[in-house]
């Protein structure tokens, strides 16, 4: 008896949330009702940037809507590249993918593997279409097994910042930067400056403990990240950054900790843009996309400079690796929506349209035809230290080291290396440990993800 | 002389509670300039409103506000119908396997949340419930550890009363709504406030289950306003603020209610 007025309980209960559920169940999905024969054809594009850039987005966006009344893009923003690329693989297993997606740099290779894209060569090749004025290092990245996956969209490099004014005053040439990893060791000392008691109050240089920046040291010594050059021969099977190259990379970093020339502000560039900004520092490293801003925040308090991303003296062969993220066209949708999907990415990708987002976003332009643009011309005028980025870019021969490595586990790999360097300029670990740990742990996920992906 | 004490050291101890709140609203104010210089700037040069503006128009934040809103009114409500009956039962009832019953509830607890994202979102999905404010609410509308801060407080109210109640042929049901719920208010008000707020500060299963602004949540809407590579300091805080600032004011409306709720029966009348 006991028992039959418990379930009784039960049952009200359930009849209470039930009752919930009626009441709330109203609100939203008026949006996706369409009909009609003329209608234009939908098509949903996934971004993953915010702020300015986010803005400028959504006005390309615009922009293409209200001249290409035959397609209509329903833009919607994803959170950040980590957040959207968890979405896409939630909506795969629904399927309920997008049709263009923007994904960053690093999740190319799980998105092959994914067998969700279409390649973008699939179109490129159905119309002829001129590839020859993009930006070859860009596309490089995104060519695998010579095909074209995705349209370089954002992109960006790192490059040198410093202070001019105070590489004067440490009696520096303010026009010429430091090239090698000995050159910038000795300067930031000289622009390093102590108390009375022998106290850092102003170390010459800060660098942000990034992943990225450590696989461009790499590339600067024309050196792989992963075995199978660079995982692009055929599919990584192991890491290969903990090799000399890469010792030497975090010797350099923590020699300067140690003689106090820099000091390790943590994982985050947006601190390291502060303390430069501010005058804190002399010289930092950063993203091309961040210029527009430090020139801002800087706002003619002193000169800024730039110069090329450091390598160690006597390194050849190498250069930097474009960075940022690509348009990616998903499959499963019928041919009216995919070709759409194309006219929205070559739409995105025109030199028009780059030159806008260059001069909105401070991404490079991915086609070299956005360069005549007159508005660029007056943007470049403005700010020449952006300059170096397009020489550095140019100056890079394509090759498997500045391709850049190709990995399923990739955001993993950058924060196995991001510890690794932690440990390193704590003094923790001597850096050929601190990298054979790191690629240990990547190398045991590698070929986790490599049995998944061959089911 | 000693009340001012107090005071004194209530109102420093409140200025550090507070600082990064007050540094939040002075950087929205600020210019681009002032938000990198060091040392931080306090008190800006000029009032940039601007930041509003600009953080508005980056993101439909007032859209936001008003779906963070309902959605966590809906889970609150939800949480308190749904825990206040769950707890009352393994307070006052007696019935075979209540026990083991009330040991799996609170093993829910012990299941991390992010572990049952996927089997929700494929639950919603086939619900057909995905951009809609019923996806939003109904997978929290229950909660063991709700459940679990009712039922310790329910147990303080004496059984006595229950047991007379029942024998003067009072209802199970009336007994609950005339007497557990108006003497457990002080509980009823903490698990509403843990709730609404654990709510609003939802990120990813509102990112994950709605497809357009007209449906998305608060912490979505900051999201936008950054981008891999570099933050705008200064229209974040504006956003920061413009979201934080219907909570604020609910609290302070709400203040008098939720201290006394919070301290009612803990001293003697």
């Amino acid at each position: 008896m006991q028992k039959r007025s418990f379930w009784k309980k039960i049952s009200a209960l359930a009849l209470i949330t039930l009752s919930i559920f009626s009441i709330t169940g109203c609100g939203g999905n008026a949006d996706t009702a369409q009909s009609g024969d003329k209608k234009p054809v939908k098509i949903v594009f996934w971004y993953a940037v915010g702020g300015k850039v986010g803005d400028a987005t959504k006005e390309l966006v615009d922009k293409f809507n209200s001249t290409h009344p035959d397609i209509k893009v329903e833009a919607v923003f994803q959170g950040d590249y980590d957040s959207a690329i968890n979405k896409l693989k939630q909506s795969i297993a629904s399927k309920s993918t997008p049709n263009v997606m923007q994904v960053y740099d690093i999740g190319t290779r799980f998105m092959i593997d994914s067998k969700a894209a279409v390649p973008v060569q699939k179109w490129i090749d159905k119309e002829n279409f001129d590839t020859s004025k993009y930006e070859k290092n860009i596309l490089a990245y995104y060519t695998v097994d010579n095909k074209l996956y995705s349209m370089p969209f954002n992109t960006s490099t790192p490059i040198l910042y410093y202070n001019k004014d105070m590489f004067k005053e440490a009696g520096l040439d303010p026009n010429k930067p430091p090239q090698t990893f000995e050159e910038v060791a000795a300067d930031a000392q000289r622009l390093t400056k102590r108390d009375d008691t022998g106290k850092v109050t102003r170390p010459g240089m800060v660098l942000a403990i990034y992943g990225w920046f450590f696989e461009q040291f790499l590339a600067e010594q024309n050196s792989m990240y992963a075995n199978n050059n660079n995982g692009r021969d055929s599919m990584a099977t192991a890491a290969s950054f903990n090799s000399p190259q890469g010792e030497k990379i975090l010797d350099w970093w923590s020699g300067m900790v140690k003689d106090g020339s820099t000091v390790n502000m943590g994982r985050k560039t947006a601190d390291t843009m502060k303390a430069f900004v501010s005058g804190q520092t002399a010289m930092t490293i950063d993203s091309t996309g961040v210029l527009g801003d430090i020139m801002d925040g800087v706002n003619g308090k002193f000169e800024v400079g730039t110069g090329n991303m450091p390598h160690p003296e006597g390194a050849e062969g190498g250069g930097v690796i474009i960075g940022g993220a690509s348009l990616w066209m998903l499959n499963g949708h019928s041919d009216e929506e995919e070709k759409a999907s194309w006219e929205f990415i070559k739409f995105m990708t025109a030199p028009e349209q780059q030159a806008f987002w260059h001069i909105k976003t401070g991404y490079f332009p991915v086609t070299t035809d956005a360069y005549d643009n007159e508005d660029l011309k007056k943007y470049e005028a403005k700010y020449p230290q952006f300059k170096v980025a397009v020489e550095q870019l140019h100056h890079t021969p394509v090759n498997r080291s500045t391709q850049g490595g190709l990995l399923g586990v990739f955001t993993q790999s950058r924060q196995e290396i991001e510890s690794a360097i932690e440990q390193v300029l704590d003094g923790k670990a001597s850096s050929k440990d601190a990298l054979q740990k790191a690629a240990d742990t990547v190398n045991e996920a590698i070929g986790r993800y490599n049995s998944s992906v061959s089911q | 002389m000693k009340k001012i004490l107090h005071y004194v050291l209530l109102a420093i101890a409140a200025c550090i509670i507070l600082a990064p709140f007050l540094y939040a609203v002075a950087v929205s104010f600020e210019s681009t300039e002032e938000t990198l210089a060091f040392p931080p700037v306090w008190i800006p040069a000029a009032l940039h409103v601007a930041n509003y503006g600009k953080a508005l128009q980056t993101a439909p934040l007032l859209t936001f506000i008003f779906n963070s809103f309902a959605v966590s009114i809906l889970v609150t409500v939800g949480q308190i119908i749904t825990c206040s009956l769950a707890a009352y039962a393994f307070a006052f009832f007696e019935f075979p396997g209540k026990k083991v019953l009330f040991t799996l509830f609170l093993s829910t607890m012990m299941i991390p949340a992010e572990s049952t994202i996927i089997p929700n979102y494929m639950i919603i999905r086939s619900l057909d419930w995905l951009n809609t404010y019923q996806g939003l609410a109904v997978p929290f509308m229950a909660s063991a550890f709700g459940t679990f801060l009712l039922r310790q407080y329910f147990q303080t109210l004496p059984k006595e009363i229950y047991e007379a109640a029942r024998m003067d042929g009072c209802s199970r049901l009336r007994f609950f709504f005339t007497m557990v719920l108006p003497l457990s208010k002080p509980a009823l008000a903490t698990l509403s406030v843990y709730t609404f707020l654990s709510t609003y500060n939802q990120y990813m299963w509102p990112l994950l289950i709605t497809n357009s602004d007209s449906m998305r949540t608060v912490q979505i809407g900051l999201a936008m306003l950054q981008w891999d590579q570099g933050i705008s300091w200064n229209t974040t805080m504006a956003g920061i603020v413009i979201v934080s600032l219907p909570t604020v004011v609910l609290l302070i409306l709400g203040q008098k209610q939720l201290v006394k709720g919070l301290t009612a029966g803990s001293t003697k009348g």
